[in-house]
């Protein structure tokens, strides 16, 4: 007994040299097992990767999804998703708790797959995260193509397949569909003869305008606002045959398992030729529910949590930081690069932004990641 | 003060608008704020400012050049504590010579209540909550009072939200924490030297009543564990009569509890996220709450079931307040007779103010507020149906209101004239709500908004149509209510408070206690002005006027409209004594 307890003391004492402040914030007690908090190096502005990852890597789904392909595609030619799955297994299989890591094979390979991002300069998280997300499912189904024209070789030409390149989404929807996907469907009615059509649209999340003084529930609302259709912009009714006036609607028919929320806070100003930041003050929930469902949504009632907010510090879309904040374990961490900090929950309020434009910086939520409870069950 | 009916002001801030009452004015010189403003700053931090508001007892005045008023006015900002006479709409403000004023180091005043029982002329207990957990009473006129209690922090070391005497009590106060929990102290105690044990005296379905296991009585007398586990209390309040205690916490569920058996009695669910802020009818038959979800919420105490939302605020509601002083409207002319009248309606005047720096005005009308008839039998199963005598509270019973569908339609002719006379206001934002709410075609909803129908009206019809259950899984309103009679019973009867999943919020979904959104009729603001620049965190109805604050410390007062000659007069007269 005695000696356990010696160890243990022995085991502090060696770790009191570099354990982190986080391991001590968080107690050996509560820290969760099977848990590690790694903060990514910084390769030269790459903190809009390092935030999008953390954020990633802190939605359970996808994370458990990534490590599920690493585990069982062994020997693939490297892509980004491969990257991908090796830097969280990666991170997933460190012996520490905390600690920081270098994401460098990704880096490289995002630098070959996409010019945009091959250079030092900063780039936007979100255009990062929706190329991401979208590459990745790409990999996936042109995997998933090659499988099955392999089997349709072997098995000679069977059933209907279709084998003209892309695979169609509906046939059988990618993990990523399953937990980005949701439906938007729009609604116009045509003001001259009332028709009302209907067209469906998928999204791996929605980009809302933001507004001083707002929560991301009114902007929501806002974006599923009734806009008149009119001038040039006039609709073509297939019933009247010609253009007419008409009015038209976005609201969300099938909720994802995890939904993005881009805030739109980077406004190009023609008078200064550029972008400017947005810090309006945009208050949000750690709970969500939509209002803004259509009529035949399937679960229109699907409660979400909040599990991980991109942020940006800074002035302008072109000079700053991007950090993240995730929940894990019921308390939250914030990631700076390198740097994890376990933050208290009403720390939040920080980053909603501010409610007067004196400040010329901010550091403001920019892509937020909500996850329905069902799915944390 | 002749009525205009511009509503004029700077950067769209409003300084004046009109209800069907009269033109409500902010007035300029009554603006009470730290006595030499530099600018305003806005601080990003939270800075919830409050409001306390006494009217002591008038006595002998201590000499000529005594306070002119009886009323003071006491209001926190960052680290500072203000209290000032408050000389109403009539008199300027005076900043240059506040009756006490505080600063405090390492920590911020959150919240305060005077004490009305034990208050004279010149003499008034302040119970002031400490962003750090301290409680501090002081006597801001007299100023020989100070005690702390919580100075080692040993009982609870997070903010306290929310402090209240208890009322018609001369020691017991209440204080709230972000931890969850509720302490009750009797400011006579000592808080000891050591940190309180606790042994459970009372648990029921999710919270728990603790007593100090000392051999002296020692504060505090209880503790309340509250919902979820560290779930921040948001507010509390006590009903108008004094005999239930309605509770507000982060974890998203209002929890009525009778204070003095400690029995939870009911509760409601938010449709997301925290609730906020909680307050009484005036006659205490509802309860409404305000929060994250940027809706106000109406939960009847007698039926324990959400009645009614609200839907108008851009951002979380941080304060409801009912005005007892507006509580009818009966308009002598119109001709609307098609209802019987032996109906005898009511009929509410709510209050909110929110983050979105916007106060809304709401009419709770008869038709909003009345049963669905078949669920009606669910209201009689409840235990002591109000019979309370409102006292104490300058709300008294609403007079018997107008019939309900005059209102309604007076409100349709209203809203109908607001969107004339507003172009490209809020109104298509409002109708294109209805029609998600309601689920009919754009084109439909239109034309009948169009119309001018009551729209509480048709919301109360629609929302309890056939419409729902044939695409809403699993709604039937005969198995709601069932259940709500069930779960009244079984916390009645003495719960062993299990952690059941009656707490789960997707469960709760379509109950009574958190209805679907197109479950519930959804009421539209009767005015919705945006009058700060900052976030507002204070709302409080007085006879002549009401108080607003906002977060850069500026606490504004707006009168009311000039009395009508005839008409409301009556009632008015009645409220104010």
């Amino acid at each position: 007994m005695s000696i356990c307890q010696d160890l243990g003391l022995n085991f502090q004492q060696r770790m009191g040299a570099t354990a982190s402040q986080l391991e001590k914030d968080i107690g050996s007690e509560q820290f969760p097992p099977n848990e590690h908090y790694f903060g990514l190096v910084n390769f030269g502005n790459t903190c809009y990767s390092n935030s999008v990852l953390q954020a990633l890597y802190f939605c359970r789904p996808f994370r458990e999804k990534v490590l599920e392909y690493k585990a069982k595609n062994k020997r693939t030619k490297e892509t980004l998703l491969t990257c991908l799955a090796d830097l969280f297994y990666s991170i997933a299989t460190q012996k520490k708790k905390v600690g920081s890591i270098a994401p460098k094979k990704f880096i490289a390979r995002l630098r070959k797959e996409k010019e945009e991002f091959d250079n030092y300069m900063q780039q936007d998280a979100h255009e990062f995260l929706n190329f991401l997300i979208n590459h990745i499912n790409e990999i996936i189904l042109a995997e998933r193509n090659q499988s099955t024209l392999k089997l349709q070789k072997t098995a000679g030409s069977g059933e209907s397949v279709t084998c003209n390149g892309t695979v169609p989404q509906s046939s059988e929807p990618t993990w990523v569909h399953e937990i980005f996907q949701g439906t938007l469907t729009s609604e116009t009615r045509c003001l001259n003869c009332e028709t009302v059509s209907s067209k469906d649209e998928h999204f791996f999340d929605l980009q809302v305008d933001v507004d001083q003084n707002t929560s991301i529930t009114h902007c929501l609302k806002c974006f599923s606002d009734t806009e008149t259709l009119c001038n040039d912009n006039k609709f073509k009714c297939d019933n009247c045959s010609s253009y007419q006036e008409a009015q038209k609607r976005m609201r969300v028919k099938k909720l994802p398992l995890i939904l993005a929320l881009h805030l739109k806070r980077f406004k190009y100003m023609e008078q200064y030729n550029r972008h400017i930041k947005v810090s309006h003050r945009v208050v949000f929930p750690l709970e969500l529910r939509l209002f803004n469902t259509s009529d035949d949504a399937v679960n229109p009632d699907r409660l979400y949590d909040l599990v991980a907010v991109v942020v940006h510090c800074g002035s302008g879309p072109n000079r700053g930081h991007y950090i993240s904040i995730v929940k894990s374990h019921g308390f939250w961490l914030l990631f700076d690069d390198d740097m994890v900090d376990k933050i208290d929950a009403s720390a939040i309020e920080d980053f909603y932004g501010l409610t007067s434009d004196i400040q010329k910086s901010s550091e403001t939520g920019y892509i937020l990641f909500y996850q329905s409870r069902e799915a944390s069950c | 003060m002749a009525v205009q009916s511009d509503s004029g002001g700077k950067d769209d801030v409003k300084t004046q608008f009109v209800t069907r009452e009269g033109t409500y004015r902010l007035m300029t010189l009554s603006e009470y704020s730290r006595p030499n403003r530099v600018g305003y700053t806005s601080g990003s931090g939270s800075t919830h400012v409050r409001v306390s508001l006494v009217s002591l007892p008038p006595g002998a005045a201590p000499g000529s050049d005594g306070p002119a008023s009886e009323d003071r006015i006491c209001f926190n900002h960052g680290k500072e504590l203000y209290v000032y006479v408050y000389r109403g709409v009539k008199k300027a403000a005076d900043l240059t010579k506040p009756v006490d004023k505080k600063m405090y180091k390492g920590t911020n005043p959150t919240c305060h209540d005077f004490n009305t029982v034990t208050m004279t002329a010149e003499s008034v207990s302040l119970v002031i909550g400490f962003s750090t957990g301290q409680i501090q009473l002081i006597d801001p006129i007299k100023k020989e009072l100070s005690k702390l209690y919580n100075e080692e922090r040993l009982i609870d070391k997070t903010r306290v939200t929310c402090i209240k005497w208890v009322p018609g009590s001369s020691n017991l106060f209440i204080a709230a924490h972000a931890s969850g929990q509720l302490y009750v102290y009797n400011e006579e105690l000592t808080c000891g030297t050591t940190a309180p044990h606790y042994q459970l005296f009372k648990h029921g379905d999710g919270y728990s009543i603790h007593t100090c296991r000392t051999k002296s009585t020692r504060n505090p007398l209880y503790r309340w564990v509250i919902g979820a586990e560290g779930s921040c209390i948001n507010e509390f309040a006590f009903s108008p009569c004094g005999t239930n205690l309605a509770v507000v916490s982060q974890d998203g569920f209002l929890r009525c509890f009778h204070y003095d058996t400690m029995e939870l009695i009911g509760r409601a669910r938010s449709y997301f996220g925290g609730f906020l802020c909680v307050c009484w009818s005036p006659d205490g038959k509802y309860v409404v709450v305000g929060g994250e979800d940027d809706l106000v919420t109406v939960w009847s105490f007698s039926e324990r079931r959400v009645v009614a939302r609200g839907q108008g605020h851009r951002s979380w509601v941080s304060v409801v307040a009912f005005d007892p002083y507006v509580v009818s409207f009966s308009d002598p002319d119109t001709e609307d007779t098609q209802e019987d009248k032996s109906e005898s309606a009511q009929c509410y005047r709510l209050g909110s103010v929110s983050q979105d720096t916007q106060l809304c005005l709401w009419d709770l009308t008869e038709d909003v507020l009345k049963p669905p008839v078949r669920a009606r039998a669910s209201a009689h199963l409840s235990p002591n149906s109000q019979n309370f005598s409102p006292n104490g509270v300058p709300g008294k019973i609403p007079p018997k209101c107008a019939k309900s569908n005059k209102i309604g339609h007076k409100h349709a002719e209203l809203s109908a004239t607001n969107a004339a006379g507003e172009p490209s206001g809020a109104k298509p934002k409002t109708k294109a709500n209805n029609v998600s709410t309601l689920n009919i075609s754009v084109g439909k909803a239109k034309e009948e908004s169009g119309l001018g129908v009551n729209f509480t009206q048709r919301l109360a019809a629609l929302s309890f149509g056939e419409r729902k259950s044939d695409h809403r899984r699993n709604f039937s309103l005969t198995k709601t209510t069932e259940k709500s009679a069930t779960n009244t019973v079984a916390l009645r009867g003495k719960s062993a408070g299990a952690p059941s999943d009656n707490c789960d919020p997707v469960k709760l979904i379509g109950t009574p206690s958190c209805p679907r959104f197109d479950e519930c009729p959804v009421l539209e603001p009767l005015v919705c002005k945006k009058i700060a620049h900052e976030r507002l965190t204070a709302l409080l109805f007085r006879s002549e006027y009401f108080i607003t604050a906002c977060a850069d410390g500026c606490v504004n007062t707006w009168s009311r409209p000039a009395r009508p000659v005839s008409g409301t007069r009556r009632e008015r007269g009645e409220l104010t004594d």
